[in-house]
């Protein structure tokens, strides 16, 4: 057998200036000719949202929207996209308010582990931006580069089904930051005595 | 109306004292009230208590020991993941997700041989590139470890040999992930190759060098690592009942393929005390083997459990690149972070045992099961991890859920120069049983009896002890297979579809939580252990060990607590990741979570309970007992009016004490036999389930579609129906993959070929069948509110039903695992030879003729439905023990009764005569210490 061949490692281009707009706020950072944009968003950006599951796109963890359009970021040069809209699972929500597809993934059952959850997100969202109102076969179509092994996806079909019925209710997540109004400032209504005052 | 405790603004303590001091002010709480985002306070949900305690919930069961504290808060209700908001907004943290200040990534140098001695390591090179911070190898790190204390066989890095491609040999912490890559290149290391062996029957030969060594305790020469025998019963008897089912089975390896691979960050902080962050299903082992590799005092460690991506077992060994993190951060001095990349999952895998399993099921002429006679040989790769267990789950767990007369196991784990194998799903539960259920459909064939009233008419009864002595106390088997026989519509399918379509039906058995704790003497210490702490605001925090790895055992413990105090979910706050705060849990697996943790939860919590309706009972004069605790509000059972909120009385409560504290554990009951290994297999309860797959099969390319599947799993009672369906589903999933697709293939050299997830085949969306959840409520006494498992248990049956279905489809029996179109042709093809068929279109469909023994199996499964009813509601409370279908008097010893009931766990040779027997081959061995060949 012949003695291996040593590939360098360690860069020798000089990185560059690469500029792309990041859930809305542009953001400029060295980078090399050959950097992925999985590492980008993840070591440079610090959206940790996008996760690292296989890095050959064969999981749809690390996917993510570029323009609308769902893109694997493990198997995408960041420069590809340098200056296009990049949407990431952190870019979903308003401020607190979840995205339809967050809150019916939470509260269906969506999400187990969660690992996998910010991929099928971002998928999601772009059909149901595209299509509210999407049959199963097209959301199967969707989802199917994106693997789960938590959930066995029927829960995950049944939480982009209710996200679609939000949104075409016109409906957006609960902000659960929002001051809420007590049932019980001093009791209801009731006979109490002051505190240490027993009867 | 009173003010209740809302006080005095804090302007107006603007006094001093005589001697000049300020009187100390009444500070307002700010915002008022008693907690909690609902803002809509019900007092009581009345459908959801239990009949027993006035409220509507129908009982068919009977009362529970926990109805008394149900309130209507949670419990049985769909309760979304504590944790799903950070999940769904990308801000739960994963372990590569840690990032700490001045961090260095670390990288594993990995064996390219299969089996070789390290004869020089010279890392000079790797230390001398500009960026390196920390080279280590071996010899930093010489004490083992190991999740089982009797089988502690790994090291952090290999000492002086590697025993699989992908052992860990040396790393490297640099400034970037690209320098830690190029400086592994730089170490360099000469290897003496030695002879590999791969199949798993060669472990059990003598072997020059073995791959471990364990001294007096090895086992000859061999690679055997554990073998096990048994015999319960009629063992001699049974080989003359009339029909007999003998197979030959051959289950691939199986990765667990969460979809987080493994990441590790450690971090010396500055006190000297060893942070290490980590996804872990068993912090606590970690914990320990940390501190025995490092010969650092336990205290000075503080294990943070991070998110975990998925566990299924795979994430429950302590792991050397753990170890290895920590060793790299000590010598740097900083932060050490250690992803893994999909490959290196692969290679430190612990995923399910490739096996070899003979089984053959006996069944008698009154169509009782006869008999069962187990060999397994179960291949673990190079360390023993969970293998002492596995070895005996592969034969105990299939001693329920039907009745036998006779019980023979001879299993045995070999170590080869693979990968090791471990705990997954099912723990060795899953591969032997599909073995016995499709055993149990082929005796059905052969007797003229319909599988479903045969199984209904051999099932233990609740509150009875299995042939080796397991205490089943709850079973809702019966209800499940009744249930999936009717939604399944099994009487007008059941051999009455076309060629290649079918119909099957498996049941499946798992222990909930391990009766025998794996590091401690269970007398002294329980195993689990929650902590309440209650403080001003009201709002409860738990302190618990319990992992949370997706299955929301967070959610599980919140809702406990939740139900007993009657809050809302969003005041009760989980603080569960850290070593530091958390009391001491043996973590995630065995299925032991649920039952353990909630149980300890409840009785935390009804701890807390009492301090608070103390308090209430003195400022409103009603003694406790004559008190309701509503959602936030504590009040006169006769008259809600009267009454306080939960803060005034937490506020009363704390008045001498400060915040309240309440402190719960939990511990199995003693139970089971005495011979060696009665503890493997030993759960205080156990999960039931019975699962129907319809299937498409296409005889011309052996392709299987699996249509739809009915799954019925008794869970005992659903705390959270959305996750036990969530388990169930995601259950079938892995079965169905374990059954159709998912093989961990080595090649002719012993190579693995898909240590990634393209060509390891994880069904993807469109595979996947439609799954209908049924959840059965068995109302287990010692389960928390009645709940049993449902994370491991609803994976067992799947594929048996999809292996019977097949056969349903074009009446070819397989007996290989995964199901592949390539396998099953080369089966059809063999089948039609035999038959002498070109076509295999024409292949014939199989079809049913019910034999006399049906219509008395159906009397017999009505007397026996009865007869379970009547032990259920404790009506019948006489003992029962596995053998009195056969005539035996329960309340005598069975040896006794009969001259060849024989129960024993040491072999004689002629129980191991028969030559054909794979695992009996391995006590052809004599153990070193036995030997005395030193005389």
């Amino acid at each position: 057998m012949s003695a291996p061949i040593h590939i360098p490692m360690v860069p020798s281009d000089p990185m560059e200036a690469w500029t792309a707009r990041v859930n809305g706020a542009q953001f400029t950072e060295l980078a090399h000719s050959h950097s992925i944009l999985l590492d980008v968003l993840r070591d440079h950006v610090g959206t940790l949202g996008v996760k690292r599951g296989c890095d050959m796109g064969t999981c749809g963890c690390c996917a993510v929207l570029v323009d609308g359009e769902p893109v694997l970021s493990c198997l995408t040069l960041a420069f590809e996209v340098e200056g296009k809209d990049i949407t990431t699972v952190e870019g979903l929500a308003d401020g607190h308010h979840l995205h339809p597809i967050q809150q019916c993934f939470a509260d269906h059952g969506g999400s187990q582990c969660g690992f996998c959850t910010p991929g099928f997100l971002v998928v999601s969202a772009a059909l149901l931006d595209k299509e509210p109102n999407p049959s199963e076969a097209a959301i199967k179509e969707a989802i199917e580069g994106n693997l789960c092994r938590c959930t066995g996806y029927q829960q995950i079909v049944t939480s982009i089904q209710e996200a679609g019925e939000m949104l075409r209710n016109g409906l957006t997540g609960e902000d659960r930051t929002e001051a809420a109004s007590d049932p019980h400032p001093v009791g209801p209504d009731e006979p109490t005595l002051p505190p240490g005052d027993a009867r | 109306m009173s003010k209740g405790y809302r006080q005095a603004p804090s302007g107006s303590s603007d006094k001093k004292r005589k001697d000049g001091k300020r009187i100390a002010g009444k500070q307002d709480f700010g915002v008022p009230g008693s907690g909690g985002s609902n803002p809509y306070s019900e007092l009581q949900d009345i459908e959801r208590i239990p009949n027993s305690q006035g409220g509507q919930l129908e009982q068919p069961r009977g009362p529970h020991v926990h109805d008394p504290h149900i309130t209507g808060q949670t419990i049985g209700k769909a309760t979304p993941l504590v944790d799903s908001r950070w999940k769904v907004t990308g801000q739960a943290e994963y372990g590569d997700d840690i990032r700490l200040p001045n961090e260095l990534v670390g990288r594993i140098l990995r064996s390219p041989h299969h089996y070789a001695r390290i004869v020089s390591i010279d890392t000079s090179a790797a230390e001398a590139l500009p960026g390196v911070r920390a080279v280590s190898t071996g010899m930093d790190s010489v004490n083992r470890f190991g999740v089982l204390p009797v089988t502690k066989d790994e090291h952090a890095m290999a000492q002086d040999k590697v025993r699989h491609v992908g052992d860990l040999v040396a790393c490297v912490a640099a400034e970037s992930e690209e320098i830690a890559i190029e400086a592994l290149s730089y170490i360099h290391v000469d290897y003496e190759v030695m002879e590999s062996i791969h199949d798993m029957e060669d472990g059990l030969l003598d072997s020059e060098n073995p791959i471990h060594d364990r001294g007096k305790y090895h086992i000859g020469e061999s690679n055997v690592q554990k073998r096990v025998f048994q015999q319960f019963g009629h063992t001699d008897a049974m080989h003359d009942a009339p029909f007999q089912s003998k197979s030959d089975w051959t289950f691939a390896g199986l990765h667990h393929g969460f979809t987080e691979p493994h990441a590790v960050v450690a971090h010396w902080d500055p006190n000297g005390r060893l942070q290490l962050y980590t996804p872990q299903q068993v912090p606590h082992y970690v914990h320990r083997a940390l501190s025995s590799v490092l010969d650092v005092p336990m205290h000075q460690i503080n294990v943070i459990r991070t998110f975990v991506g998925g566990g299924f077992g795979g994430k429950s060994d302590p792991f050397p690149h753990e170890m290895c993190a920590a060793i790299l951060a000590k010598k740097s001095g900083r932060p050490v972070r250690i992803n893994f990349d999909r490959e290196e999952v692969y290679w430190i895998n612990r995923g399910r045992h490739p096996s070899r399993i003979q089984m053959e099921v006996y069944a008698d002429e009154k169509g009782r099961i006869a008999g069962i006679e187990t060999d397994a040989l179960i291949d673990g790769g190079a360390f023993a991890s969970f293998g002492h267990v596995t070895t005996y789950y592969n034969g105990v767990l299939h001693t329920s859920p039907y009745e036998i007369g006779g019980f023979h196991y001879t299993g045995a784990r070999v170590w080869t120069n693979k990968p090791a194998s471990g705990a997954m799903r099912g723990h060795g539960a899953v591969n032997s049983r599909c073995a016995v259920e499709v055993a149990i459909d082929d005796v059905c064939e052969q007797m003229g009896v319909d599988p479903m009233t045969f199984r209904l008419a051999n099932l233990l009864p609740p509150h009875c002890r299995t042939i080796t002595g397991f205490r089943i106390t709850s079973t809702g088997m019966r209800e499940c297979l009744d249930e999936v026989r009717k939604q399944s519509g099994w009487d007008d399918k059941f051999r009455k579809m076309p060629l290649g379509r079918g119909i099957g039906v498996g049941c499946g058995f798992f222990i909930s939580g391990s009766g025998l704790p794996i590091h401690w003497d269970p007398e002294n210490f329980p195993h689990a252990t929650v902590h309440l702490q209650c403080d001003m605001d009201g709002g409860v925090t738990v302190h618990t060990g319990a992992a949370d790895i997706g299955q929301g055992s967070d959610t599980a413990v919140a809702q406990a607590v939740s139900e007993v105090l009657a809050l809302p979910l969003d005041m009760i706050r989980i603080r569960s990741r850290e070593s530091d705060t958390a009391p001491v849990d043996l973590g995630s697996y065995s299925s032991r979570v649920t039952f353990m943790n909630c149980n300890a939860a409840i009785r935390a919590a009804i701890e807390l309970r009492e301090k608070v309706l103390n308090a209430a009972w003195e400022i409103i004069g009603y003694h406790p007992d004559s008190l309701v605790l509503g959602d936030r509000r504590i009040y006169y059972k006769r008259d809600p009016a009267i009454g306080v909120s939960w803060l005034q009385a937490v506020h009363k409560a704390q008045a001498d004490t400060g915040s309240l504290i309440a402190s719960g554990a939990y511990r199995t009951p003693p139970m089971g036999g005495v011979h060696k290994g009665a503890a493997a297999g030993l759960a205080p309860a156990y999960s039931f389930s019975a699962y129907v797959a319809e299937v498409e099969v296409d005889p011309e390319t052996g392709f299987v579609r699996v249509i739809k599947a009915w799954a019925a799993h008794d869970c005992g009672k659903a705390l959270n129906p959305l996750a036990v369906e969530g388990q169930i589903i995601g259950s079938c999933h892995m079965g169905m993959g374990q059954v159709l697709s998912e093989e961990m293939r080595y090649g002719r050299t012993g190579h693995l070929l898909n240590p990634d997830l393209l060509d390891y085949k994880i069904m993807s969306v469109h595979e996947m069948p439609e799954v209908v959840p049924i959840i059965v409520e068995s109302n287990d006494p010692e389960g928390p509110f009645g709940a049993k498992e449902a994370g491991e248990g609803p994976l067992l049956p799947i594929l048996p039903a999809v292996v019977n279905a097949i056969y349903d489809a074009i009446g070819v029996r397989v007996n290989e695992l995964p199901v592949s179109p390539d396998r099953l042709y080369s089966t059809i093809e063999k089948q039609c030879r035999k038959m002498g068929i070109k076509d295999p279109l024409d292949l014939p469909n199989p079809s049913f003729e019910p034999s006399a023994l049906q219509a008395d199996l159906e009397n017999r499964a009505k007397e026996h439905a009865h007869r379970d009813l009547q032990r259920d509601l404790l009506k019948d409370r006489s003992s029962y023990v596995n053998g009195v279908l056969f005539g035996f008097d329960p309340d005598r010893p069975l040896p006794e009764q009969s001259e060849g009931w024989r129960e024993s766990v040491t072999p004689t040779p002629e129980d191991l005569a028969d030559p054909k027997k794979r695992a009996a081959r391995a006590w052809s061995h004599v153990e070193r210490r036995k030997r005395r060949d030193d005389a």
